[in-house]
């Protein structure tokens, strides 16, 4: 029990408990009267149009690419923030040529129109 | 058998049950969607390695970043809506010969590797001693890490422009 | 802390601050006033090239060892920096006709070379890594960046996956070598094995033979040659020449430090799998390169089997070897990629003539391209006086006198048989008529002063070849 983890233990094993519990009353004690219209997909209150899966555009894909760029990034920022006051100049002229480099790229991305959707 | 090795047990199975389902279903779909519990396992044996800071990153990276774009790259799938398209089984003798000798020399490791079994688990905070290696030892490592990142920034956008007109 | 000396970092610096400045400037110039961005390419390689003539003789290192800047790495980073001259100006017209982005090719080519420069300095297995990785994805894209036409984008999926597929080996290797001996620093990797020769665990023969795998993907050695000729055929040619050239000779630069000099105790143990890597690759490169109705496809055919001469050099170790590796990757640099820059120089439309019958009458429509193409071809067949006869000569005389005999009689039987092909086109060009028309030196001017200087280098190679034998045997020495 004195695991440091333990309350991650304890985080998952009520969300679990929650999600069963929530689908196991609903199902329980919800009326139910099914209607065509009622075993549709919800799409907010529209009618459905067309299939679930869909062919998706290039564009999604670049954005989520340049999202995970980006992401790996501040991925690489997390330990220099800790360290930070110790390394004093020296980290800040460390971080500086990663994130220039980073930085360039971001200017080419934005300049050649990457980051509009049309 | 205390929880926490009941827990690892947990963690292992379902890793290696998603990577099964990615392996083995016939629907690249539900391949993708499995890669979910693949990865969220694999954190959470890093978690049981004591390695916290490769944990966070696993989920950050991984679940958040690099299975959306598996996802997305197989929604871009041309005729993605056809049930056919699926993962085939080809060349299954090849396979398990690279299979055994793999299993084989992971075997050798796990045996003849001298784990030094600590007396006390102790379950530090990872991230100043990584931000010391990557800051210092790996300086030159870290720094090229950028440049690796600039070039495929700009693969991305080379290479997903729109030029040819539809 | 650790050592921060920038010294053996210049090189690499110089060409990455260019392909930034060319990045930048391409995106604040216009369509049309992009003829510059050559010129401040070619400026940077030449600023760089100055910097490794000063710095030749040096011994720096920096990073906790890291990279190390010696005569080998300065010698490779000439090569690199030649070939990515030869081609942004063989490339200035091409790229233009085919309307690729002038600025993002060119930086490319500049990443690319930054990737190199580092991969033939690194002492360090990560550091190997990130800056093969640099030169990888830079080379994918300069292999797609041709969007308008399909096999190119075709090329680019393939030698990607390909290429995906070696790393992970090249990654899966350097990962079980880290936990067999506890570093990914050459030196201290190459002291654990001389060290403790008794017990070393079967995972680091496992993770050697991997990194040997990956090698052999990258430089294109059969059995993991397949990606070699489609992609070599479906890239934008002036790329092809690139690939061909400076790829190559990175790979085998990193091949040279980390396998064939700092692991060297393991030569026992990867010294047969080489040998008939060596034997295999050159002779399936050149009979399939018989076969071959285009040229582009005979000449990525042709590649495979030159990547097999050098395996010979490879198989023959660091005693004997070393100087004949580094001789015949210049050789090859210039007489591989004149041959490309005259395809180049046929190119016309996404169809790009490259048959051998489009060859036809070459020599008599445009005299200069047909002697020039006479030249590379005699030079790959390896015909006296030229540059290839010079590196084949002292490769397979490393292979007689370090006791390879039967290498060395292959080799030479394998050359042999290369003059069926490479005479074809020769044939085509003076005994045949028809074919494409060609550029003359009025349409690209650039392209016809990049092979001229190919020619030249072969020839000076071929007939004068004492200094720069000197100069790679100096390199090799300098490993430490």
């Amino acid at each position: 029990m004195d695991h440091p983890y333990f309350p991650l233990l304890v985080l998952f094993a009520i969300a679990g408990v929650v999600v069963v519990a929530l689908l196991t009353l609903a199902q329980s004690i919800g009326p139910k009267s099914i209607s065509p219209v009622k075993a549709d997909p919800f799409e907010s209150g529209n009618p459905p149009r067309g299939d679930a899966r869909i062919r998706f555009s290039v564009r999604f894909y670049l954005v989520a690419m340049l999202f995970l760029i980006f992401d790996l990034e501040v991925v690489f920022l997390y330990p220099w923030a800790i360290l930070f006051r110790r390394l004093g100049w020296f980290g800040v002229i460390e971080m500086g040529i990663f994130l220039a480099l980073l930085l360039i790229g971001f200017i080419y991305v934005w300049k050649k129109g990457a980051l509009e959707w049309d | 058998m205390t929880v926490s090795t009941a827990v690892f047990y947990l963690v292992a199975a379902i890793t290696i049950g998603s990577a099964m389902i990615v392996a083995f279903s016939r629907n690249i779909i539900y391949s993708a969607f499995s890669l979910l519990g693949t990865f969220a396992g694999v954190a959470g044996i890093y978690i049981f390695l004591g390695a916290d800071f490769v944990a966070a990153v696993q989920v950050l990276i991984y679940v958040g970043g690099i299975l959306v774009l598996v996802l997305f790259a197989v929604m871009l799938t041309h005729r993605i809506t056809d049930v056919e398209i699926t993962n085939r089984a080809a060349g299954r003798i090849p396979a398990l010969i690279v299979v055994g000798v793999l299993v084989y020399l992971l075997a050798q490791t796990v045996r003849e590797t001298p784990w030094a079994k600590a007396k006390e688990i102790v379950y530090a905070a990872t991230t100043a001693k990584i931000g010391d290696l990557f800051l210092d030892t790996y300086l030159l490592p870290f720094e090229l890490a950028s440049l690796v990142l600039l070039a495929a920034l700009i693969g991305a956008v080379v290479i997903s422009r729109k030029e040819i007109k539809e | 802390m650790t050592d921060v000396n920038l010294v053996p970092l210049l090189p690499a610096t110089q060409v990455l601050l260019t392909a930034l400045v060319v990045l930048l400037l391409d995106l604040f110039y216009q369509e049309g006033e992009k003829g510059l961005l050559a010129w401040v390419s070619l400026l940077g390689l030449a600023l760089c090239a100055g910097e490794t003539l000063f710095l030749w003789g040096s011994q720096e290192s920096a990073f906790g060892d890291a990279v190390m800047l010696d005569n080998f790495a300065l010698f490779f980073t000439q090569i690199f920096l030649g070939a990515a001259a030869l081609t942004i100006l063989s490339s200035v017209h091409y790229i233009r006709q085919a309307e690729i982005h002038e600025g993002e090719f060119y930086a490319l080519v500049l990443f690319a070379t930054t990737g190199m420069i580092l991969m033939a300095a690194a002492k360090d297995l990560i550091v190997f890594f990130l800056a093969l990785e640099t030169m990888s994805i830079a080379v994918y894209i300069l292999t797609g960046i041709w969007r308008a036409s399909g096999r190119s984008s075709e090329a680019a999926m393939k030698y990607f996956l390909m290429g995906a597929f070696a790393t992970g080996f090249l990654l899966y290797g350097i990962a079980l070598i880290y936990g067999a001996t506890g570093s990914t620093h050459l030196n201290e990797i190459s002291n654990y094995l001389i060290e403790s020769p008794e017990d070393w665990p079967p995972y680091l023969i496992g993770g050697a033979l991997l990194l040997l795998v990956g090698f052999a993907f990258k430089v294109g050695a059969v059995p993991f040659h397949f990606w070699v000729p489609d992609v070599y055929e479906g890239a934008p040619t002036p790329v092809t020449g690139f690939m061909s050239v400076a790829v190559k000779a990175a790979a085998f630069a990193a091949w040279a430090r980390i396998l064939m000099h700092q692991l060297a105790p393991l030569d026992s143990d990867w010294a047969f799998p080489l040998w008939v890597l060596a034997i295999i690759t050159m002779t399936l490169g050149n009979l399939l390169a018989i076969s071959q109705a285009s040229v582009k496809r005979m000449l990525a055919y042709s590649s495979i089997a030159h990547a097999g001469y050098l395996l010979v050099a490879l198989v023959v170790g660091e005693e004997w070897g070393g100087l004949p590796l580094l001789f015949y990757l210049l050789t090859y640099a210039f007489m591989a990629f004149g041959a490309f820059a005259v395809i180049t120089a046929l190119a016309e439309t996404e169809q790009s003539p490259e048959d051998y019958r489009d060859f036809s009458g070459l020599g008599f429509k445009h005299p200069f391209l047909g002697m020039a193409m006479t030249l590379f071809m005699l030079s790959l067949a390896g015909f006296p006086p030229l540059a290839g006869f010079a590196g084949k000569f002292y490769v397979f005389r490393s292979a007689v006198l370090s006791g390879h005999l039967a290498l060395a009689i292959i080799g030479v039987l394998n050359s042999l048989l290369s003059v069926i092909y490479y005479l074809r086109v020769i044939v085509a060009m003076y005994m045949e008529e028809g074919g494409a028309e060609g550029k003359s030196f009025r349409q690209a001017p650039y392209l016809y002063i990049a092979i001229g200087l190919a020619a030249l280098g072969t020839l000076y190679l071929g007939i004068l070849p004492a200094r720069a034998l000197e100069w790679s045997r100096v390199a090799f020495l300098s490993l430490d």
